[in-house]
């Protein structure tokens, strides 16, 4: 029996990249008894990053097919390969679910009070306009995952666009304001409003256009940290 | 007259939805447009002829139930005309300039609307926002 090496380098007489496949025809459904969404083999527990890494997928209409058309996608808005199942599903359940999921969230500390503020908004809309569609689920998943990548920022106001997006809001001292309006892509619009420092009597007022995971990135330079985070 | 310039002493009236108020706090997306709106309604306070502001309310109070499912924490916000214009003219970064203009319906003649809202539109309801001092209920506990 072969004895193994655990420090032997696998790449070390082969560089090129090594895929893991998953086939089979069915979507993954998270049927998880726990409180945390499936994971399938992949233990989530152990990473203490609380962003999951981007996913590639490789398609395949049935196991062991030869000469199978696959490509790798890239799925943007569903990075959590938890969620590829629910494409299928509709917008409005999608909405439900991505709330459940921020009540349970360990990552976000404000996580009662936010799930509950988004309900509210939810049965708002639809109080107003049964037929509509409550939440845009693009836009709570955007504001989701912004959410994940920065933990220690304050629970903001959130309110809905006219079309039903997340518009959230952080405001402080003297009139400071960073307004985020989270579109249904990875894209947000954003607006700071703050003092001039060396101007006392003027305001700087700027808006612009990100995608969510550069967002603080683009800010960085108005200092928003000042009042945005916990 | 449809397309009036409304007199900057004026005041307009802008229905808040519950979705655009946050504990009791009206939100700039009650300024947003939306997708496909030219401008954003309100109503001339001045044009229903009432001799004070809370009878104003009311007026708007009950064309409003007539129009639109009133949600319980729906809000009204009473914004001057001269004041917003000026608000959002001097400070945003395009000197905007905002006009609003009569624009009558049938079941609604005191309806008018906000124009050049549109592009920077969120930055553009923030400043907006800032110049709403008055606020009320949409609809009486009776209703």
């Amino acid at each position: 029996m072969p004895e193994i090496d655990l420090y032997k380098d696998p790449y070390r007489f082969d560089t090129r990249p090594i895929y893991s496949i998953i086939y089979g025809d069915q979507l993954i459904e998270d049927d998880s008894p726990s409180d945390h969404p499936y994971t399938g083999a992949w233990d989530f527990s152990k990473i203490t990053i609380p962003f999951l890494p981007p996913v590639r997928y490789e398609n395949t209409a049935y196991a062991n097919q030869e000469e199978s058309d696959t490509s790798i996608v890239d799925l943007p808005e569903n990075q959590d390969p938890i969620t590829q199942a629910n494409v299928l599903k509709s917008e409005e359940s999608q909405v439900q679910e991505l709330i459940f999921r921020i009540k349970r969230s360990k990552f976000i500390s404000y996580r009662k009070g936010l799930a509950n503020r988004l309900l509210a908004l939810f049965n708002d809309a639809k109080e107003e306009d049964p037929d509509c569609i409550g939440i845009t689920a693009g836009s709570l998943r955007n504001f989701n995952n912004f959410l994940h990548l920065h933990t220690n920022i304050k629970c903001p106001t959130i309110s809905l666009t006219p079309d039903y997006n997340i518009y959230a809001s952080w405001k402080g001292e003297q009139n400071r304001l960073f307004s985020v309006h989270f579109l249904t892509n990875a894209d947000v619009r954003f607006v700071i409003f703050k003092p001039n420092d060396r101007h006392p009597k003027r305001k700087i007022r700027v808006s612009g256009v990100a995608t969510s995971d550069i967002l603080m990135e683009t800010v960085e330079s108005y200092r928003i940290e000042d009042w945005i985070l916990g | 007259m449809k397309g009036e310039k409304i007199p900057d002493p004026d005041h307009i009236a802008r229905f808040c939805r519950p979705m655009q108020v946050s504990d009791g706090q009206i939100q700039a997306v009650a300024f947003m447009l939306r997708p496909g709106e030219e401008s954003l309604s309100v109503n001339w306070l001045e044009f229903l002829n009432c001799s004070n502001r809370d009878s104003e309310i009311t007026e708007i109070r009950n064309i409003y139930s007539a129009k639109l499912n009133v949600g319980a924490r729906a809000k009204l916000a009473v914004i001057n005309v001269g004041e917003v214009c000026e608000k959002v003219l001097t400070e945003s970064p395009d000197r905007r300039n905002v006009e609003v203009l009569h624009d009558p319906m049938d079941d609604d003649p005191s309806h008018s609307g906000i124009y050049n809202l549109e592009p920077d539109g969120e930055l553009i309801a923030e400043l907006i926002l800032e110049t709403v001092h008055e606020t009320y209920p949409a609809r009486t506990l009776m209703q």
